[in-house]
């Protein structure tokens, strides 16, 4: 390893699905002499593209987990995250963008700015990532660079600059005008290993002074330099735009556009040249901790080996050899043999294994040191903790989670399955802060609760192969509840004398709604019911309240209050107020006026405006209540509150309303009555289902 | 939306002289003018609660603050109002309201009247919903703004809606009512009611610039610093 910081760049390739990315890592790797065979992403030749190393990504023709990876460009190291473009799996996205210090951002020369893009151009406005664009496919028909750029423009509002103009486009589409050396770059061999520099033809000189004139005016806001020798007429030499291109990129001010073709192998030697030129290395970002010891007071981290260590873990990955952890040193060094301490959990930790990876193979290192990415063995740890010298207590600021949107039940087929299943859920957990499982107090349901449903049936299908857990999966029940809307009273006699010791109880008294799940008052005066059976009667009343009469959904919001009753000396007994309770319980709940209550979810959609209307049709549609818009300029967001009953596959309705340009998210917010005509189908279905069950 | 046993006037009743009855004509602006900070906000919520209580869907459009900002003061000056009345079953009759009403915010330069349209057709063709008054919170009020407004003003006519707008006195100009009235000169034919909140010392008046009572003036309203609602206006009352 070299330790020159300055030339060290950790970037992250993001994009809507299907823009290329694995493509073009691959053909970065190839040449960046890392791999020696260009694959393709789809696996038609039986291995798949490297970065694509998971045995179901290769089948899908999707990246899932990010593999992280490194080469060499013009003596600078390049750590590349690779990450998944689908929007389920955004939390792969959105932890590499945490620890990167820059991002290409892939974009279809056909398809333009997609919903994927933007999203992603959300996150990395948020972890303020600075990027350059690639807008690849320029081989295809229908290729349109100057529309993206100005989609970049309109869509995504970065002040986006073409640095770059295409020679040719479609499938004459030969190589690029690089508009700050002025030369034609051509790609030949049958690889496009072959990097040939001509003459700009003479057909687009024209074109490209143009262009060039353009790019310098934008570039010139960012360095007196270059306005001096613009004002002054003096010649302006390719470092000077580089500068200034540089300075406008870093502050997220300015967007620089690279032309290719990775499929085509056309383009990704000057992206590389972009990628250190114009990205930032890990001594451009400030990064921030939290010092644990001085009331979380921020602390401002620097690139510098010799301090001590501060390093997030931001990826886990079950391996053959255990558990890895991906890890990015934001000060100091993180070397073989190390004790650091995991600030969550306050445990010491011996550094064993380090490695450096390149998607799933490795290469052993000694150290890792402040900037650099990379993986070690043998700690136990979850995604998000950071790691430092003993002594420290730091913490680095947590990573942004999505809350999950979507849940499913599961149950394993066999009790072997059971096991496995209990072991990937613990796995999975660990490796992804979005997916979540618990069970269900209600239904006894296992349920997992993660981005969409390609992120769970991913996770269940892992289950399968990597757990050898055979699992079914259905729509989870949702969790109705049963309550009363008015004050009702009660007066019931359990009276038993079939034989052998009588029963006898009498409890009086009144039922009616309360905030409170459950309330019990006794006004009993003067011994009506000796006070050693009141426990009985409460107990009697509670036991009521896990099946409602009605529907028998659990009861909540309840108050009931005894001040009456009656008992016999001798057939009086606990067995007996308990049954008088029930009895009690039942008549007056019947008069109480009963309701079903289902959970409210607050959703909060974000739609392209052209889209606005259909987005709160289809929520509109669902029973939700749209309590407003928020005009974001080409955005809006929708804030509504939809029953949660209308809201399983909505993510999929969504995608197919809104050409998979709209996003939502929802939480749980409030319980609410059940409408009556849903009430009566959810009776018409329990009716249904009861006839079912005793027939069976 | 009230239980039985409550009389619902106009909380600005006493400066307009129509107590029992809507302020506003069909087709018809009203302002509440104020400098920044004074109460321009509070008091349109008051007037878009006194809407919602009158079963009436309320639009409320704000150009400054989000959407959950907006329904955060829905909830403030509500639960002010509910407490001040002591009206019984608060909760339920906030959220019996919430149906009722619809926020849409815009950022200022990014908002127009055919966009306005274009976004209300979506949620009347729809049946989503469909207002009957109009609050606008935040609109800049200059000279560039008279053809918007003049616009503004034939879509809220050709709809049947009304439309309360809050207006913006510069802090640089004086307060006396002669400069204001020379602010709104340019617009003052689109209002039929023009309200100013004018503090004076420790209190806030309310002064009916126009559509108020010859008296208006001297025997104003005026708002509760604390709370920001209208004093002396009882205009929930119980029977």
């Amino acid at each position: 390893m070299k330790h020159d910081i300055f030339k060290v760049r950790n970037i992250g390739i993001s994009a809507h699905i299907d823009s290329g990315k694995t493509t073009l890592t691959e053909r970065i790797l190839f040449y960046t002499k890392r791999i020696h065979a260009i694959h393709d992403v789809k696996g038609k030749d039986g291995i798949g593209a490297t970065m694509d190393s998971m045995e179901l990504e290769k089948e899908r023709g999707i990246t899932i987990a990010s593999a992280a990876t490194f080469c060499e460009w013009l003596d600078h190291e390049i750590n590349i995250i690779d990450t998944p473009g689908h929007v389920d799996f955004t939390i792969e996205v959105e932890r590499s963008l945490r620890v990167l210090d820059g991002a290409i951002l892939v974009l279809c020369s056909v398809g333009g700015v997609q919903s994927q893009s933007i999203t992603v151009d959300q996150q990395m406005k948020r972890y303020k990532v600075p990027c350059i664009a690639f807008i690849n496919k320029c081989d295809r028909s229908g290729a349109n660079p100057d529309r993206v750029i100005k989609q970049l423009r309109e869509k995504l509002g970065h002040n986006s600059v073409a640095i770059q103009i295409p020679i040719g486009l479609e499938a004459d589409f030969n190589g690029v005008v690089d508009l700050l050396s002025m030369k034609a770059f051509y790609f030949d061999g049958k690889n496009g290993e072959i990097f040939r520099t001509e003459d700009i033809p003479a057909e687009l000189l024209q074109e490209a002074v143009k262009k060039r004139e353009e790019l310098i005016e934008a570039a010139s806001v960012f360095s007196d330099e270059l306005t001096d020798a613009i004002l002054e007429e003096k010649e302006i030499t390719e470092s000077m735009i580089v500068t200034a291109l540089r300075s406008g990129t870093l502050s997220r001010k300015l967007t620089p556009v690279i032309l290719g073709s990775a499929y085509k192998n056309k383009g990704v030697q000057p992206l590389l040249d972009a990628v250190t030129k114009l990205l930032p290395c890990p001594h451009d970002t400030e990064n921030e901790a939290l010092d644990m010891d001085n009331d979380e007071a921020p602390v401002i981290l620097t690139a510098d080996p010799k301090k001590p260590m501060v390093a997030l873990a931001f990826k886990l990955e079950e391996g053959q050899y255990g558990q890895l952890t991906y890890i990015r040193v934001y000060q100091g060094s993180l070397a073989k043999g190390d004790a650091i301490v995991n600030v969550r959990t306050g445990r010491k930790v011996k550094v064993g294994r380090l490695v450096r990876m390149h998607a799933s193979q490795m290469e052993e290192i000694e150290s890792i040191p402040a900037g650099y990415i990379g993986a070690l063995f043998g700690i136990d740890c979850a995604s998000g903790d950071t790691f430092v010298s003993p002594g420290l207590s730091y913490t680095l600021t947590s990573m942004y989670v999505p809350k999950p949107v979507i849940s499913l039940a599961i149950a394993a087929k066999d009790s072997k399955s059971e096991v496995n299943m209990s072991k990937a859920l613990n796995r999975f957990t660990k490796e992804d802060p979005t997916f979540k499982t618990y069970v269900s107090d209600e239904t006894g349901d296992t349920i997992i609760s993660g981005m969409g449903e390609l992120h769970l049936d991913v996770y269940i299908e892992r289950m399968r192969r990597e757990y050898n857990a055979e699992v079914t999966s259905g729509v989870p029940k949702v969790a109705y509840r049963e309550t009363i809307t008015r004050k009702a009273e009660f007066n019931y006699t359990h009276r038993k004398q079939t034989g052998g010791s009588g029963q006898y109880g009498r409890i009086a008294g009144y039922i009616e709604p309360a905030e409170e799940e459950f309330i019990f008052d006794n006004k009993v005066k003067g011994g009506a019911i000796p006070t050693q059976y009141i426990p009985a009667c409460e107990k009697g009343f509670k036991n009521c309240l896990a099946k409602g009469p009605k529907m028998e959904f659990p009861v909540t919001g309840i108050k009931i209050t005894i001040d009456d009753g009656a008992s016999h000396s001798v057939d009086s007994s606990d067995m007996a107020f308990q049954a008088a309770a029930r009895g009690a319980f039942l008549e007056g709940y019947s008069k109480a006026k009963p309701v079903i209550h289902e959970p409210i979810m607050k959703v909060v959609a974000e739609t392209p405006t052209e889209f606005q209307g259909t987005v709160m049709g289809s929520l509109n549609q669902r029973r939700g209540i749209i309590f407003g818009t928020q005009d974001e300029g080409t955005m809006c967001v929708i804030e509504a509150q939809v029953p949660l009953a209308e809201m399983f596959g909505y993510s999929t309705i969504l995608r197919s309303l809104t050409q998979g340009k709209a996003q939502f998210t929802m939480e749980f917010a409030t319980y609410k009555q059940v409408p009556q005509s849903v009430a009566e189908e959810l009776m018409k279905k329990a009716a249904e289902d009861k006839k079912g069950s005793q027939k069976k | 939306m009230l239980e039985n046993g409550f009389i619902l006037r106009h909380p600005l009743g006493k400066l307009t002289g129509c107590e029992s009855e809507e302020i506003l004509p069909e087709g018809g602006f009203g302002a509440v003018m104020a400098r920044a900070g004074v109460g321009k906000t509070a008091l349109l919520i008051q007037l878009a609660i006194h809407s919602l209580l009158c079963n009436k869907n309320v639009l409320h459009m704000s150009l400054n603050d989000p959407v959950k900002k907006v329904g955060l003061w829905y909830k403030e000056v509500y639960r002010n109002i509910a407490s001040q009345y002591s009206i019984a079953d608060q909760e339920q009759i906030f959220e019996n309201m919430l149906p009722h009403r619809f926020i849409m915010t815009f950022e200022v330069e990014g908002f127009s009247v055919p966009k306005l349209e274009e976004r209300l057709t979506d949620l009347m063709e729809q049946n989503i919903f469909r207002p009957h008054v109009i609050f606008i919170d935040g609109l800049p009020f200059d000279e560039s703004q008279i053809e918007p407004l003049s616009d503004l003003k034939a879509f809220v006519k050709n709809h049947s809606l009304k439309a309360w707008l809050t207006v913006r006195i510069h802090r640089d100009e004086k307060p006396d009512l002669d400069c204001i009235q020379a602010q709104l000169n340019s617009v003052e034919d689109l209002f039929e009611t023009i309200i100013l909140i004018q503090p004076e010392g420790k209190e806030i008046y309310l002064k009916a610039l126009k559509g108020g009572k010859p008296d208006s003036v001297a025997t104003g309203l005026s708002l509760d610093p604390t709370t920001m609602l209208i004093k002396e206006s009882d205009w929930i009352k119980r029977t």
